[in-house]
């Protein structure tokens, strides 16, 4: 994982979402970026296939 | 010496009002003028529901009176974390956004309670949607601990833990999606149990992320806990993740003991969850005092933390975002700061994180399963420190520090915290208990041993000492 993203990387993120930061939060927000960037790279890994998505039908009566 | 009224549990109240020596209606009134007195100090409160409240009690001792007794609850006051429906009166969510949402109906759990003769005193602070907070910018103010007032309740069924704790209510409902029912029940001193994912229905509830959200009670003793869960629990139709199971609290069960339990205690949930030498010390002696009731108490590892807070978070704002994806782009400003800047950064997680996370989950409820195969209960830390200053909350410390209450959100499985001890600073240290799926019993068993082989209950937060003389003289 890198340290940091710049403003500019940042922006384009916010920009390709529709969201717009408070200039006076955007530094906050980056470094935040960057604790989520962690935790989705740690989501983001190969799943075996018993983990699949799966629809599952409601007992009757449901 | 018997406790003055406010600090009465639901079971001694529940006595008293079969005799006939507390009257609903007496004890009504001394909660909302203690109430009116001191929660200046802790604004646990949003709103008192005085009238309904007392119209509640009137009734209540009326059948009383004439021999009708609905339960341990009749006649007994509890209050609703105000993002809990009761009818004709505001579901705010301690937000702008909602600062006019007039409830149509009652949720299902305020309608099991009105069914068991409870008296329903009014509704709690939350942090901004169960998400955000403690906030400052919001239309009421955060709620305080009552045992230091310069202190964070825990969050986000925060004035429900200050509102039990400072003895305004015998007990309270909130709600949990990532430890919000817990968190405030260890900082507070009290006991919390998030149910198993389905045995509390949702409905009329308002959701934060629908696939991880629990309801359930916050009391002072696990008896206590055990009554209200066995009002809150049971099927209803019109929540899909409700489940159709037996009382979950059977009488004969909670007093049977630990002999013989295999308990599974965790003394760390890895490196993102290092607690203080107190909270260790404090944990550890729960698990000795397991074993020397009778437990079998044997070390055990969990995936780490890391794991379950990646895999929850993802779900947890993915499914936030989009509950509130129409109001953070249309009315962004009716947002506090600290839950609109959460949100927003949650607008910046995709499918390609969701779906992920969804297979993530089934992975580690699997993993989890593995372990639990071995142990009746598992112990852990509930908090890693006591209750931290209430201005010293960063505004995304949850994802810097996530709550070792989080795993069990994950997995579903029921987790209760209590009170194992306190800091030197005078501020609760709590443990967490968790089971196996529809296990809330082992677990009450467990919690119930444990509380009545220890001294905690016996320690109160002295508010009156920390009233200004004009409040603490009313």
């Amino acid at each position: 994982m890198s340290e940091t993203i710049s403003t500019e990387a940042f922006q384009v993120l916010l920009d390709r979402a529709g969201i717009s930061v408070k200039p006076e939060h955007m530094d906050e927000m980056r470094n935040a970026f960057m604790l989520l960037q962690a935790m989705r790279e740690r989501v983001r890994k190969p799943r075996g296939y018993d983990a699949e998505p799966a629809h599952i039908f409601a007992p009757a009566g449901r | 010496m018997s406790a003055p009224l406010h600090f009465m549990t639901v079971a001694e109240l529940a006595k008293g009002i079969a005799a006939k020596t507390v009257s609903p209606v007496e004890l009504t009134k001394a909660l909302i003028a203690r109430v009116a007195a001191l929660d200046g100090m802790t604004h646990a409160f949003i709103e008192v529901t005085a009238d309904l409240a007392l119209t509640q009690a009137k009734k209540a001792e009326g059948e009383v009176m004439a021999g009708i007794r609905r339960g341990k609850l009749h006649g007994v006051p509890v209050g609703l974390k105000d993002i809990i429906d009761l009818k004709g009166v505001r579901t705010t969510a301690h937000s702008h956004q909602l600062i006019d949402n007039w409830a149509t109906d009652d949720a299902f759990v305020t309608q099991k309670l009105k069914a068991a003769g409870a008296v329903i005193l009014g509704k709690l602070a939350t942090h901004e949607f169960a998400m955000g907070g403690p906030s400052f910018d919001l239309p009421f103010p955060p709620a305080r601990n009552p045992w230091n007032l310069a202190h964070f309740t825990g969050g986000s069924s925060s004035g429900s833990g200050a509102a039990v704790a400072a003895g305004f209510v015998p007990a309270a409902l909130g709600t949990d999606t990532g430890g919000s029912i817990r968190l405030p029940a260890a900082f507070c001193g009290l006991v919390g149990m998030k149910p198993t994912y389905g045995l509390v229905s949702r409905r009329g509830v308002l959701p934060l992320s629908q696939s991880l959200d629990h309801i359930g009670p916050m009391t002072w003793t696990v008896e206590d806990n055990a009554l209200l869960m066995k009002v809150l629990a049971g099927h209803d139709r019109l929540d899909p993740a409700s489940a159709d199971r037996p009382d979950p609290t059977p009488e004969a069960l909670l007093g049977a003991g630990v002999k013989g339990l295999r308990v599974g205690y965790v003394p760390s949930l890895g490196t993102q969850a290092e607690a203080t030498d107190e909270v260790k010390g404090a944990v550890a002696s729960v698990a000795t005092t397991l074993a020397d009731l009778g437990a079998v108490v044997e070390e055990v590892t969990l995936p780490p933390l890391a794991d379950f807070a990646a895999c929850g978070m993802m779900i947890l704002l993915s499914e936030a975002f989009a509950i509130h994806e129409p109001n953070i782009q249309a009315r962004p400003e009716r947002y506090g700061e600290i839950l609109r800047d959460r949100l927003l950064l949650a607008g910046l997680i995709d499918a390609s994180d969701y779906v992920p996370a969804l297979r993530m989950r089934t992975e580690l409820v699997a993993a989890v399963a593995k372990t639990m195969s071995r142990f009746d209960i598992i112990v852990c830390a509930a908090t890693a420190t006591p209750a931290p200053v209430i201005t010293e909350i960063p505004k995304f410390g949850l994802f810097a520090k996530p709550p070792l209450t989080f795993p069990f959100n994950v997995t579903g499985m029921p987790s209760l915290t209590m009170c194992c001890g306190f800091s030197a600073s005078g501020l609760p240290l709590s443990v967490q208990i968790a089971g196996h799926a529809f296990g809330e019993a082992t677990i009450y068993r467990a919690a119930r041993s444990y509380e009545a082989a220890t001294a905690w209950r016996e320690r109160r937060p002295a508010l009156e000492a920390a009233a200004p003389m004009s409040l603490a003289a009313e």
